[in-house]
């Protein structure tokens, strides 16, 4: 396809992670169990989302099964058709966003596939993924694409156009990829465990952070000491960032602030004479096995 | 980016994961070695026969948010996967359109026709394990099963062998940072479980703890693991890249008040109920304690420790969400709170 430009339509694309899993499982069992044939089997799929304004929320996916025609590959619409019905059941909210597929490249032949889609939704997205991803590599094997109608040697084509996107995850994903990711077992539920994976979340996040905050750092010295180019616009947001800081400064979040701390400190400490209540009735029923003889006798006598 | 890598490097040593390359081998289906398994069905000479559950990322992902995004509400579906020794591999979910109130999930005829459809149109595209089971959603109230739970999984496990019951829990997912799920498997009617011990205790509110206690005897949990596909791991890898900023921007206190309030009114709730409990086997105790000499404690007492291990794990859940909320004021802050300390966390908490 030669140099792929990028979007201009100005949209937004917020991808869940679920559908990266989705796609990774699809191609993964096809591998799995197509063992004979090409190891390389391409798999392709349907993205669901939304879409609110310039924002498309890709937060689903369903496998489409698919064919190598004559004149490439011929997507089975009844089933694609009967598989959306499915899913629109359980998810009334989704509707069709666009495709996805494996592979490393852009093909001859995903123009034609883009053009079914929009059967299903006029303005579709394309993402691609590479399954055979280079470790070494550190940003995610993904892209993703949308089709723009340009005039190529005065003849009207649709071609790829590369679009950014971000990643998104609500929370209860949040909670399930940290957990897949670091593989927490669930028999280790002490307490402290947990506190100590939420701190070592935290601290990760943190460093991030910091080391993200030092290549710019590292940065801005190069360009005051003339090293690297002068970069106007990266100085800009460099400030506008700092500028941000601290983020709030109102009376009443620091207010909401303490009101939520003590809030919290209080249920601990409720928790804390909850623990001492229980201590006590312990002593106390030691106490009364202990003196039991004593504290019956007396009983007769009186 | 270098910090991610490291990160990542040291959760993977301190939770020793499973070799990527071995965990791809879930993914092979192997029809006749399936058929022949069903054919003996060696889960029959054995109530107990399996112990171990090992699901696939992709299917603790979809039963999470499907959970989530019912809300208040029960949410179910359907499990794929297959048998493997005295262990279920989930490979996969799907929902099912279906939303119950209560205790009260179950599927409808229309569910039936659903499931049948979804189940044959997904063999198409390569998903080529079978139905080993089911999953629903217990919004706030722990992971175990209820009366119609129990009843639903036995009919299943009769004419539906071999079967899972897997219970999500999305509102103390949110709470404890982590997915509350559970597997269980009922045992068959005039079975005698072993007098064994209560696995691991879990909290579970006043008003169903009736259902609860019914019932506990007739269903075991199963133990759970996670496995990923190599594919999985390298993307999850350079996910971390990217939603580390989630990790920080997350506020559990916040997304869970309702449910925290609805926990301390339940210790409350507990307590109250305990205390007549507590006064009255105080002055028993005089009389008989000494005289039988058992070590065993009494119902009270045992009642106020599960209170008290209830209350704990609350207020293990404050200290963390305070604590990261303290964190971010620190960081982002700083200049105009220099007097908020993060308090020393030498809370008891040996729960």
């Amino acid at each position: 396809m030669g140099t792929i430009k990028s979007s201009s339509s100005g949209l937004q694309f917020h991808i869940h992670p679920l559908v990266l899993i989705n796609i990774s499982d699809h191609a993964t069992r096809v591998r799995a169990n197509k063992v004979g044939q090409a190891t390389n089997h391409r798999v392709l799929g349907c993205l669901l989302g939304q879409q609110s304004g310039r924002v498309v929320d890709i937060s689903n996916s369903l496998e489409i099964n698919y064919h190598i025609g004559e004149h490439g590959v011929v997507i089975d619409e009844a089933y694609l058709t009967k598989k959306q019905d499915q899913y629109k059941q359980t998810f009334p909210k989704l509707d069709t966003v666009g495709w996805y597929s494996t592979g490393s490249d852009v093909d001859e032949g995903d123009m034609q596939i883009h053009k079914m889609i929009m059967n299903f939704n006029e303005s579709p997205v394309f993402l691609l993924l590479d399954p055979n991803m280079n470790r070494t590599h550190k940003d995610l094997p993904v892209s993703l694409f949308e089709s723009e109608l340009h005039v190529i040697d005065g003849v009207s084509q649709s071609i790829f156009v590369q679009s950014k996107y971000t990643i998104e995850t609500s929370e209860a994903e949040r909670i399930g990829i940290n957990q897949i990711a670091k593989v927490l077992p669930r028999g280790n539920d002490k307490g402290t465990d947990q506190l100590t994976a939420h701190y070592t979340s935290l601290h990760a996040a943190i460093k991030m952070l910091h080391d993200r905050l030092f290549v710019l750092h590292a940065l801005l010295r190069k360009m005051m000491s003339g090293e690297t180019p002068y970069d106007h616009a990266l100085i800009r947001q460099a400030a506008s960032l700092v500028r941000q800081l601290p983020a709030i400064r109102a009376a009443s979040f620091h207010q909401s602030f303490s009101v939520d701390f003590n809030d919290a400190m209080l249920t601990v400490f409720l928790s804390g004479i909850t623990n001492g209540i229980e201590a006590v009735n312990e002593i106390v029923e030691k106490v009364s096995l202990a003196f039991d003889s004593k504290s019956t006798r007396r009983r007769g006598m009186l | 980016m270098a910090g991610s890598s490291s990160g990542q490097k040291r959760w993977e040593l301190e939770n020793s994961v499973q070799t990527v390359e071995g965990s791809d081998a879930y993914y092979v289906y192997d029809a006749a070695e399936q058929q022949a398994l069903q054919q003996q069905k060696p889960w029959t000479k054995d109530p107990h026969y399996f112990k171990h559950v090992r699901i696939s990322a992709l299917a603790l992902l979809k039963m999470a948010m499907h959970a989530k995004s019912g809300g208040n509400l029960e949410i179910m579906g359907m499990l794929y996967g297959k048998v493997q020794d005295d262990a279920f591999i989930v490979v996969d979910a799907f929902a099912l359109p279906v939303e119950g109130t209560e205790t009260r999930v179950n599927a409808q005829a229309e569910a039936y026709e659903y499931m049948v459809d979804f189940n044959e149109s997904t063999k198409v595209v390569g998903r080529l394990e079978n139905m080993v089971g089911w999953y629903h959603s217990h919004p706030g109230y722990g992971c175990w099963l209820s009366g119609i739970d129990v009843s639903t999984q036995s009919i299943q496990q009769q004419y539906q062998e071999p079967f899972l019951a897997i219970v999500v829990d999305p509102h103390r997912t949110i709470a404890a940072g982590k997915v509350e799920i559970g597997a269980f498997r009922t045992y068959p009617e005039h079975y005698k479980p072993p007098d064994e011990p209560p696995s691991e205790y879990q909290t579970i509110p006043l008003s169903k703890i009736e259902d609860f206690g019914v019932h506990c005897k007739s269903y075991y949990s199963l133990d759970i693991t996670f496995f990923k596909s190599s594919i999985d791991a390298g993307l999850l890898d350079l996910l971390w890249a990217k939603y580390w900023v989630n990790t920080l921007a997350s506020s559990p206190l916040l997304s869970t008040r309702d449910l925290t309030a609805g926990q301390i009114k339940d210790i409350a709730e507990k307590l109250e109920a305990c205390e007549g409990q507590v006064a009255h086997s105080g002055r028993m105790g005089r009389y008989t304690g000494a005289g039988a000499g058992d070590k065993k404690p009494s119902g009270a007492d045992q009642q106020l420790h599960k209170i008290c291990c209830d209350a704990n794990k609350l207020a293990l859940e404050h200290i963390k969400g305070v604590s990261s909320q303290v964190i971010k004021d620190l960081l982002f802050n700083r200049s105009i709170v220099p007097t908020q300390q993060p308090p020393a966390q030498a809370t008891p908490m040996e729960s």
